[in-house]
């Protein structure tokens, strides 16, 4: 037995004995009315729903609506368990409570293998790991919007919410008419038994008293909602002007505050030179400096009149920077800051070379399988650094006022911003309201506390008001958690079937041997000592992030090896969009696609031939290929490549066309296939497709974030630039029809896209780009 | 001064506004018009685009000294009392928005275009909207003008007498 497998084994074996298999997770999730209540003439019947007088319905909405969907999503699942008008559900900010918290995305933060891990045929070790942590999570109930797990966290508790909050309502209805539940039915969102009806307002009172037993959510079968294309319940106002980001909430008496930050990452704010003659510019109220929250940098700000004043100003002030100081308090020369050349040049160095490391990942004998080895190939692969660049700049809005602080912020992780801003504001938790808003993106950037902690600190300087901080886009970019730089050396062999080369067809020699040392920061640790320090350790756990997307690839391929050296550079490192899977996709799917070239296979047909055990891999990929009409002739000039991942337990093929146009690349069409399991609405998981493919080609074309004397090199979107429309490929989304749970859309559209191009680039021009962003010559 | 803002004159008091303002701050903190958003400052990514005079521009970089006497038209102010923009229509049809926060401002652009070329060419379309948007609705941005444009120019022709 491995060393983890054990020490797993006795942990689920302690939990076993302390509570037992028979509590039923989910329904531990379901609250007391007391955990939503509502205003007058509001009925809730659990900490889900509320049935209003009208006989709508109010749902707790744990989650944030960054593009996702998901403030779509959620009130479908309540909606068809209702069979209710989905206009009918609208949703209000959950509350505190640990039921609210994300237990999906913690269970799928475990390192395990998706070979342990398929649904339905989980290996004991990876079901007793699943189990403990889904109950670690749902005792600290976090809520976080992130790691694509909204729908796959929801899916089982809220159905259940409404399943239960049916049943009552439909026994209440039984009792008052005296006749059999089973008789009475729910159409159109009430209760009908014969020539009788009722709305769900008018039986709520009734239904708290009851206590259903034996409720179960509806079948695939009796599923109406699930499934439809309903329109987004946020696109209304979001093409009127009228949705609410945070930059837009407007309290009474409201100020506004720029943000500046020390340029160099890590730096100090000295003397405000000018401070008493930026008080006398029109319109400011005040100079503050910002502590360095969260793992942020410190900085200044100024309140003024309006955001415009407080650029200005803040513009104005002549700051003395002070340096970040090294272990005797002497501040260190530039030649000694981060330097991102010299990151990346140590990351390369360490995956081709260095020895050390977490092992995530082993089978058979590399070592030896290369030993005897009749042919060999090796790689490097590398990522930069990348900035988040959401479209909607860091804010946050705070009022502290007779000990109370009340939030208006665009944020991914409510339960940690209430105990932190609290913290920082010096009051008790019970007394923070928090209003969490549209995210205008959120791509992993607004799982920090950063700029939370600065909206506290501001309105800690004007009490009594409330105070809006703003971050320059320049300030943006240049103090961001980045996604970090990475490199990974990848080494295949193969054993004496290579010498029979050329009678194998298109599908090639099968490899006998993969290995992979990966280099780069770890993000978890680091996140965790920023925004939840209470579950910090002293020492990094292994990171699954880290190595996430290498160590866990589909191939039946017999001896592995599978380790990353996790660094820690000064450049802070956050979640960006798939996060590991993000370049760790680019650099496999390469690879994989270097094999298949030097086997002289077909790269769909290479891959297939290693997949004969994942048939759900197999069929993503066959179908993202003959959508994409793998194998025809295509324009003259243009080339094919093809990429496969799974990610966020969903698997994305995509096939991407590409031409040259002035010797830089230029994607015209992506076809993509998924099996995102169960579907809740295919037009949201199109749109995450879209979205994701475009995501991931504005870092496969042009990302990079340079870091020089501790300085980010890029400020904004002429340095920084994003894809445009006139460069975006035609997308078609194709999904393949599945009864698993849903798993994740807002992530897994971006990893395989930059193998894709990079693949075709490669049939087009024979040239092997192994470097993000893809540059020829 | 006076800000001629989606048919309504606002009066702005001297001490809240200065010639050099850029007209997207006097929109979202002086008059709270907030749908127009701000991106960049630079005019780089379009997410402030409003109308001046039925022309679109970057309201970030337009002083308010250059908006005296002119009409300004906001997201707010697309719609008629009528009814949505053919444009707003087909954003909706087409469930064009994700995270939504550059749709004011594609919106604003797409409607210049419309205007300009109420049966837009690709080719035109890729010159007139330059947005950045980093939810990538691109694709669904150019199907909805194309929609909207159809939509339009059926409305504009009369409608085919049924014969009997």
């Amino acid at each position: 037995m491995k060393r983890r497998t054990f020490v797993l084994s006795a942990l689920g074996g302690a939990g076993l004995l302390v509570v037992g298999w028979g509590v039923a997770p989910q329904r531990s999730r379901l609250g007391k009315p007391e955990d939503f209540a509502g205003s007058q003439g509001e009925i809730a019947l659990n900490g889900w729903i509320r049935i209003t007088a009208q006989g709508r319905v109010v749902m707790a909405m744990p989650r944030a609506e960054m593009g996702q969907g998901v403030h779509t999503a959620l009130p479908m699942l309540v909606a068809d368990e209702l069979d209710m008008p989905l206009e009918w559900v609208s949703t209000e900010t959950a509350g505190p409570q640990s039921i609210y918290g994300n237990v999906a995305m913690f269970v799928e933060s475990l390192p395990f293998h998706p070979r342990s891990t398929q649904p339905g045929q989980e290996t004991v070790a990876a079901r007793t790991g699943q189990w403990l942590v889904g109950k670690l999570a749902r005792e600290l109930g976090l809520s976080v919007t992130g790691g694509s797990s909204s729908v796959t966290d929801a899916w089982e508790p809220v159905r259940l919410a409404a399943a239960t909050a049916r049943a009552q309502l439909v026994a209440a209805a039984a009792q008052r008419w005296g006749v059999p539940a089973a008789e009475v039915q729910v159409l159109n969102g009430a209760l009908q038994h014969g020539a009788r009806r009722a709305h769900l307002g008018e039986l709520a009172e009734a239904a708290v008293r009851i206590q259903p037993e034996h409720v179960r959510p509806k079948t695939a079968a009796q599923r109406k909602l699930i499934g439809q294309a309903a329109l987004r319940r946020d696109v209304p106002a979001k093409v009127r002007g009228q949705a609410v980001f945070g930059i837009d909430v407007r309290p009474p008496g409201l100020l506004f505050a720029a943000v500046r930050m020390a340029p160099v990452l890590g730096g100090g704010v000295g003397a405000l030179r000018n401070e008493a003659e930026v008080l006398r510019m029109p319109g400011v109220q005040k100079c503050l400096r910002l502590g360095a929250h969260g793992g942020a940098t410190a900085g200044v700000a100024v309140v003024a009149q309006t955001t415009w004043h407080a650029l200005r100003a803040v513009q104005a002030l002549d700051v003395q920077w002070q340096a970040p100081a090294d272990d005797q308090g002497q501040p260190r020369p530039p030649q000694a800051l981060a330097d991102s050349d010299r990151i990346l040049q140590a990351l390369v160095r360490e995956a081709r070379e260095g020895d050390g490391g977490t092992t995530f990942h082993s089978r058979g004998d590399a070592a030896q399988a290369e030993a005897q080895a009749h042919h060999q190939i090796e790689a490097t692969y590398q990522a930069p650094y990348l900035a988040h660049a959401t479209m909607e700049p860091m804010n946050g809005t705070a009022l502290l006022q007779d000990g109370r602080l009340t939030l208006w912020l665009p944020t991914q992780v409510p339960s940690q911003v209430r105990k932190l801003a609290a913290k920082a504001a010096g009051v008790d938790e019970e007394h923070v309201v928090l209003h969490v808003t549209l995210l205008g993106g959120g791509f992993g950037r607004r799982l920090e506390v950063d700029y939370v902690l600065q909206a506290v600190e501001a309105a800690q300087a004007m009490p009594g008001r409330p105070v809006q901080i703003l971050w320059p886009r320049e300030e943006d970019t240049t103090h961001d958690f980045y996604r970090p730089a990475s490199a990974a050396h990848l080494r295949a062999s193969w054993g004496a079937d290579w010498d029979s080369a050329g009678a194998v067809g298109a599908v090639g020699v099968r490899p006998q041997s993969l290995r992979i040392h990966s280099a780069g920061d770890a993000i978890t640790p680091r996140w965790m000592a920023r925004t939840l320090p209470a579950l910090a350790g002293p020492v990094d756990m292994p990171d699954k992030t880290a190595m996430e997307g290498l160590f866990d690839q589909p191939y039946a391929i017999a001896h592995q090896h599978m380790r990353h050296a996790a660094t820690r550079n000064e450049v802070p490192v956050g979640f960006w969009r798939s996060v590991g899977h993000s370049h760790h996709a680019f650099f496999i799917e390469s690879f994989i696609d270097e094999m298949a070239a030097e086997s002289k296979a077909d790269p769909v047909a290479f891959r297939l031939s290693l997949l004969a055990d994942m048939p759900r891999h197999a069929a993503v990929l066959r179908l993202a290929a003959d959508k994409a009409g793998w194998g025809a002739p295509l324009a003259a000039g243009r080339a094919r490549g093809v990429a496969l991942h799974e990610s966020f337990g969903s698997i994305v093929a995509q096939v991407a066309e590409v031409a040259l146009e002035n010797g830089a690349p230029r994607v015209h069409r992506v076809v993509v296939a998924v099996d995102c399991g169960t579907v809740v609405n295919p037009d949201i998981v199109a749109q995450q497709m879209e979205s994701g493919v475009i995501f991931g080609l504005t870092a496969a074309l042009h990302g990079r974030i340079d870091v020089k004397g501790g300085m980010v090199q890029q400020k904004s979107f002429p340095d920084y630039p994003l894809l445009g429309l006139a460069q975006s490929p035609v997308i078609e989304t194709h999904i393949v029809p599945s009864s698993l749970p849903p798993t994740g859309v807002g992530e897994p559209g971006t990893p395989p896209i930059a193998p894709a191009v990079a693949n075709a680039l490669f049939a087009l021009t024979g040239k092997r780009l192994r470097a993000l962003p893809l540059r020829l010559g | 001064m006076d800000l001629h803002i989606n048919g309504k004159t606002h009066p702005v008091r001297d001490d809240q506004v200065a010639p050099d303002m850029p007209l997207l701050w006097a929109l979202r903190d002086v008059l709270h018009l907030t749908g127009t958003k701000f991106g960049c400052g630079i005019g780089a990514c379009g997410a402030c685009t409003v109308h001046v005079d039925g022309q679109a521009v970057r309201s970030c970089v337009m002083p308010l000294s250059a908006v005296q006497g002119r009409e300004v038209r906001t997201i707010e102010g697309l719609a008629s009392p009528a009814g949505l923009h053919a444009l707003q229509t087909a954003w909706i049809a087409q469930q064009v928005p994700q995270c939504g926060y550059c749709q004011s401002g594609m919106l604003m652009a797409a409607a210049d275009l419309l205007a300009r070329h109420p049966q837009p060419t690709d080719a035109q379309i890729d010159e007139a909207i330059a947005n950045l948007c980093r939810c990538g609705t691109y694709p669904r941005v150019r199907a909805a003008i194309h929609a909207a444009a159809r939509a339009q120019g059926a409305a504009a022709v009369p409608a085919p007498q049924v014969l009997r």
